[in-house]
């Protein structure tokens, strides 16, 4: 029986994250622990928690999981694999062990479709140095699947969310748009070759990209997930009290994916970060409306936005295209707080 | 007129669909789109209100409205089109309508003023004769904000068959977030020629 795990979700990857503007909401209501070990917690809405085990060693803990994004079972569990290791590596830690959360109607998939999922994780856990030892199944519909990672960073070595500081520039890592491709795959809109191409950027980890941000001294870090490139910008900027401006019209894009706007294919999540931005934003007032939506679009394992200095913005750059993070590109900058924490031109 | 049946779909199909009519149709014309999607219909009028495009929406039980006219850069007056939202004769409508240019009820207290005009709105239910229509301008659009309380009764007036016209121009000052999918997005043409062609104007 040939599986498409597509037909039976609607928002699959991290499209089906809780709004923003919600979860904040939320989390404001839980009492934070208070314990000297915990580096970062929930308060900075970042990547993933640090707990100081001792001077030297910290340890990053993160999960992530969620519904299809493709067909294709073993694709799936590679996908949802490098999208939960990547929190770790943005946070300048290396992965270490991990364990499987998944949930699986075996009543309506084969069990080959299951073990697939599982064995795509495992092969990019490894491809990682990363080692599943245990695991979680219970039964749902539709499947969801991810880790939950530990990392180890030295303390004194912590990339955050909240260490932008004024005259960084801005690096993105991959290109922007699976959220758009995803939908218009759905709607057969997409071209193939979009398709596979945003398939093997969600594959791809974002390891070499933490290596980079350590030889260059990177203090100041997110990756770009559901909540789009304005959300985490966003988030990053009002963590580190900054703002932080974007200039979307030298954001690399996958294949089509303006076109695709253009005509119409803005996937909902869009409009849900739109509203979580659109209060702490401001937009040029020329500002073109698909470039607006784009840096809306949820992002499955999306890229690594860094905080890079001036002075070694360009090597930087330099070495994440040698590592093969070939549409790098400078997307902004840093400045003082403004009246907005996020400013977006083009 | 064209009709856009976007019936049974989710995003981003509906604002697709949008889009490829407002593509194809001339300057003027105008199309309808029906979706029984609240997100989508949420999501459609967000991308017609960011695109300035003029439109009109029409709630009942599931499905929603959205009546697009595709106009040329300035806005051509569009008379109160004849759209019966779920009406039902059996209310009563009096000849004047309500004005809402606040979210408070007269001058003073802050707390109290909303108090007020939440206890104004519900007692507007309870008359003998509805108002014709109502009109929101300025911060008094927030009183349609999705989920208030004040929205709860407004959406209860509105299915009495009160038309409620919002002000278009006021809600893209605010932003006040998602608006009552009763609410009629409307130009300043519109509210004056309803309190023109109306023999009272109550203004709370």
């Amino acid at each position: 029986m040939k599986v498409d795990l597509l037909e039976m979700t609607e928002s699959g990857g991290c499209s089906a994250k809780i709004p923003p503007s919600k979860l904040d909401e939320i989390l404001s209501y839980l009492p934070l622990p208070v314990d000297p070990n915990i580096l970062v917690g929930i308060d900075t809405h970042d990547d993933a928690g640090v707990y100081r085990v001792n001077d030297d060693l910290a340890l990053v803990f993160t999960t992530d999981f969620f519904p299809p994004v493709c067909s294709d079972p073993y694709e799936f569990g590679q996908i949802a694999a490098a999208n939960s290791i990547s929190d770790v590596y943005a946070m300048g830690a290396t992965p270490v062990i991990a364990l499987n959360i998944m949930m699986f109607p075996s009543a309506r998939l084969p069990l080959e479709a299951y073990a697939s999922i599982l064995r795509g994780g495992s092969d990019m856990a490894a491809e990682a140095g990363l080692r599943i030892i245990g695991g979680h199944t219970i039964e749902d519909y539709p499947p969801k699947y991810g880790l939950a990672v530990i990392g180890y960073v030295n303390p004194g070595r912590i990339i955050t969310n909240s260490a932008a500081e004024p005259g960084d520039l801005l690096i993105l890592t991959k290109p922007v748009g699976t959220g758009v491709i995803l939908a218009a795959q759905r709607m057969k809109m997409a071209a193939d070759e979009d398709v596979s191409e945003a398939k093997r950027l969600m594959k791809s980890l974002n390891r070499s990209a933490a290596e980079v941000m350590k030889t260059q001294g990177v203090k100041a870090a997110t990756d770009i997930t559901g909540f789009g490139l304005a959300g985490h910008a966003l988030r990053m900027a009002r963590a580190g009290n900054v703002t932080l401006k974007l200039d979307l019209s030298c954001l690399p894009l996958i294949g089509d994916t303006y076109r695709l706007v253009d005509d119409g294919c803005i996937p909902g999540a869009s409009f849900r970060n739109l509203d979580f931005v659109e209060k702490d934003a401001g937009f040029s007032p020329d500002l073109d409306y698909n470039l607006k939506m784009i840096a809306m679009d949820a992002q499955t394992s999306g890229g690594i936005l860094m905080c890079v200095k001036p002075d070694s913005a360009l090597s930087a750059l330099d070495d994440l295209k040698a590592a093969g993070m070939t549409a790098s590109a400078i997307i902004g900058s840093v400045t003082a707080r403004e009246e907005k924490h996020l400013i977006l031109s083009d | 007129m064209l009709i856009v049946d976007t019936l049974g779909q989710k995003c981003p199909a509906p604002l697709i669909a949008t889009k490829r009519a407002l593509k194809e149709c001339d300057a003027g014309d105008s199309f309808q789109v029906i979706t029984d999607n609240k997100t989508s219909f949420d999501n459609v009028c967000r991308y017609l209100r960011d695109n300035k495009t003029e439109y009109t929406c029409l709630a009942s039980d599931s499905t929603w409205t959205i009546t697009v006219r595709k106009v040329e850069a300035e806005v051509i007056s569009s008379p109160a089109e004849d759209y019966c939202l779920t009406e039902i004769p059996h209310f009563r409508k009096g000849d004047y309508i309500i004005a809402f240019s606040s979210d408070t009820m007269g001058e003073g207290d802050e707390v109290l003023g909303r108090k007020l005009m939440l206890n104004f709105i519900k007692s507007v239910r309870d008359l003998d004769d509805l108002p014709g229509s109502m009109v929101f301008y300025n911060r008094g659009v927030m009183l349609g904000i999705e989920g208030s309380e004040t929205s709860d009764n407004l959406n209860f007036i509105s299915q009495m068959g009160v038309k409620l016209f919002f002000c278009a121009t006021c809600i893209e000052h605010y932003r006040p977030g998602k608006i009552n999918g009763a609410a009629i997005l409307s130009n300043m043409f519109e509210i004056a020629q309803a309190m023109a062609s109306s023999s009272n104007v109550i203004k709370p």
